[in-house]
């Protein structure tokens, strides 16, 4: 699988997350404010435009913007699934 | 007719009248438009600054996050419409779930924000909480059994305090796509607003029991606090050394009570006190070979709404082995002074018994010899009435010295002299060494000077064995060298100590010392040399052959410092000692 897809699967599965912490409502609306994805009304990442890790690194900061530091802490385990992608700090 | 010619400016005009129709149009919705975002987010911006005011006036300077989420979630309707507003928060044993109702909803609604809110936290902890009991409660509309609308909006906040997740807020509602982006996030940001206050309220709290901790800790008395219940709040590393309590944690008030058995009632005195709001100081208290005053009080808040309340107690263990051993000393010192007395007194009143009822005056030989014990037995007593009167001008601060130009270097010689006969009788070698440079006359009070001779040589005498050697010796000290490198610069004999270390600051002095090659002293009797209590009590365990009041030393001392001087001793055990005292010149 491409660095790509695996992008777009990671930040798939945070939105996904997220929608279980934040509730769907909120996680989607978040993922779909940022710049340079295309998501889904279901949280589905369906494309990327640019550098696919700083569209990551975008996406955890807007939820961390809204709930604290926690939520990123939360994201440990979807990191671990992807070894080939850095973890932010 | 309309002419011809003129219908394509018509037709501009009316063209130009359209646009400049549909562009004021066009400009008008969006000025609207612009009005009513505007509009929208003052709303928004009042109901923040609304909502942060009345969680400031309801909770003042509180750490109840509850109390502080009962305001948000009952202020909410003002803002957003909801079927339920709810809360979960986590506590030791349980999880709160607070859930307030604006409009009836089925049983099932209910069981499915609990289970979204449950889903949340364990998402954000990464561990199940399907073991942690859930206490429920329900305000505002009625459940309906009959209603089957699931929740299809809502969204969760998470509750975050100090970096530690202590809960969830959840807003849900019947009705789908319901909430907008914008709306949600006044919302995150209200929440976290107020986390972020009763964080930084925790934080000085929490640097305010530091510093009560810190201070509790650093405290030499052993401190024990309760709460109402008589459970122990805080326990110091004092308290646990005292009764010897070596687990790591606090002790129960049991623990507590047990090392006390054979005392009293800890427990039964902590509840008196509370009960009765009043101090109770309880002696007889012994841990290993210490002595303890237990106080055991109430503590009472003296401020804010609980003033005059009482929080719980506080047991206090004063460490008063100190006094209780001044307190044997002053005894010991009473009795021996007593014993002192009443050996000569006996002496003089026997004495009197047979020379009254005897013929014994009439036997001048006889008479003579009683004569003789009647004179050293007053003279026994008076010297120790005089010891005492001195020793008594000292500690009033009366004691005076008079000091003349004497020539210290013959009184020195003189007294040396004077107790030859008593150094020969115990087979004791008694020299005088004096330095070069000692002045010729020197101020000082001649009579008190020869009062400390007279100590320092009989001491020396009496504690040094036969073959041995005392030396009287005199030199020159100069500031900037300690007085004993001094000494053994001048070849004579000298016992060091570490207190001598700081004699090199010492003004420009004669030193007068007395050397011996007795028994010697142990460092931890040193320092009793000059206590009268103390000095008493070790003077009273040489036994017999080595009687006295030890009440020398003090007045030596005291003599000394009234010219201004200091005196010091150095000591080696099993090998002797040096008695000095320095006169300023």
């Amino acid at each position: 699988m491409d660095q790509n897809e695996q992008y777009k699967l990671m930040m798939a599965e945070i939105i996904a997350k997220q929608s279980v912490i934040l509730g769907p409502d909120m996680a989607v609306a978040r993922a779909r404010k940022v710049n340079g994805l295309e998501v889904s009304p279901e949280g589905l990442v369906v494309g990327v435009t640019g550098d696919p890790a700083e569209a990551l690194e975008k996406l955890i900061d807007t939820y961390v913007e809204l709930s604290g530091q926690i939520v990123k802490n939360a994201l440990g385990p979807i990191f671990t699934k992807y070894p080939s992608i850095k973890q932010l700090s | 007719m309309f002419p011809r010619e003129l219908l394509p400016l018509v037709a501009i005009l009316v063209g130009l009248y359209l646009a400049v129709v549909a562009l004021s149009y066009w400009w008008a919705r969006r000025i609207k438009r612009e009005i009513e975002t505007k509009e929208r987010e003052i709303k928004h911006r009042l109901y923040e600054i609304a909502i942060l005011k009345e969680i400031s006036d309801r909770t003042g300077y509180s750490l109840n996050i509850q109390k502080i989420l009962d305001v948000i979630a009952g202020s909410l309707r003002q803002f957003i419409e909801y079927s339920a507003a709810s809360y979960m928060l986590l506590e030791p044993s349980k999880i709160v779930f607070k859930v307030d109702l604006d409009q009836s909803v089925s049983p099932q609604f209910i069981k499915d924000i609990r289970g979204r809110m449950l889903k949340s936290l364990e998402a954000l902890l990464g561990r199940t909480l399907t073991d942690m009991p859930v206490e429920e409660t329900l305000t505002g509309a009625i459940m309906l059994d009959d209603l089957n609308e699931p929740a299809q909006s809502f969204f969760n906040i998470p509750l975050v305090i100090g970096n530690q997740l202590v809960g969830v807020l959840t807003v849900a509602h019947t009705k789908s796509g319901l909430y907008k982006e914008e709306e949600m996030a006044i919302l995150y940001k209200i929440v976290s607003q107020a986390s972020q206050a009763v964080t930084s309220l925790e934080d000085v709290v929490r640097t305010e029991q530091d510093k009560i901790a810190a201070m509790l800790e650093s405290m030499v008395e052993g401190v024990v606090m309760t709460d109402r219940d008589y459970r122990i709040v805080a326990i110091n590393p004092s308290a646990k050394e005292i009764v010897g309590y070596a687990p790591t944690g606090i002790p129960t008030i049991f623990d507590l009570a047990e090392k006390f058995k054979g005392m009293f009632d800890l427990k039964e005195k902590l509840e008196e006190s509370i009960k009765l709001d009043k101090l109770l100081t309880l002696d007889g208290a012994t841990f290993g070979d210490k002595y303890y005053q237990i106080l055991v009080s109430p503590v009472k808040a003296n401020r804010g709404a609980m003033k005059g309340q009482i929080l719980g107690g506080v047991i206090i263990f004063h460490d008063i082995t100190h006094e209780k051993e001044a307190e044997k000393m002053r005894s010991d010192f009473t009795s021996m002074m007593v014993h002192e007395l009443r050996s000569p007194l006996g002496n003089i009143k026997k004495i009197g018994e047979l020379m009254k009822s005897s013929k014994v005056l009439e036997d001048k030989e006889a008479s003579t010899e009683y004569a003789g014990m009647l004179y050293e037995s007053s003279s026994s007593m008076l010297d120790l009435v005089n010891d005492l009167l001195d020793v008594s001008k000292l500690e009033a601060g009366k004691f005076e010295v008079d000091k003349q130009s004497a020539n210290l270097k013959e009184l020195l010689v003189e007294r040396v002299k004077f107790f030859d006969t008593t150094a020969r009788d115990a087979s004791v070698s008694l020299k005088v060494s004096i330095g070069e440079g000692v002045p010729d006359t020197v101020l000082l009070d001649a009579k008190r000077t020869m009062q400390i001779m007279n100590n320092l040589l009989s001491n020396a005498l009496k504690y040094t064995p036969k073959g041995g050697t005392v030396t009287v010796e005199c030199f020159l000290h100069t500031p900037g060298t300690a007085i004993g490198d001094e000494a053994l610069r001048f070849g004579l004999p000298w016992f060091s100590d570490e207190t001598q270390k700081n004699t090199s600051k010492l003004e420009k002095s004669v030193v007068v010392a007395v050397t011996d090659t007795g028994e010697g002293l142990a460092p931890e009797n040193i320092e009793k040399l000059w206590n009268k209590f103390a000095q008493f009590t070790s003077a009273a365990r040489k036994g017999a052959d080595h009687k006295g009041t030890g009440l020398g030393l003090v007045i030596v001392k005291g003599i000394v410092e009234a010219h201004g001087g200091t005196v010091g001793v150095g000591s080696k055990l099993g090998s002797g000692s040096t008695f000095y005292f320095t006169i300023p010149l």
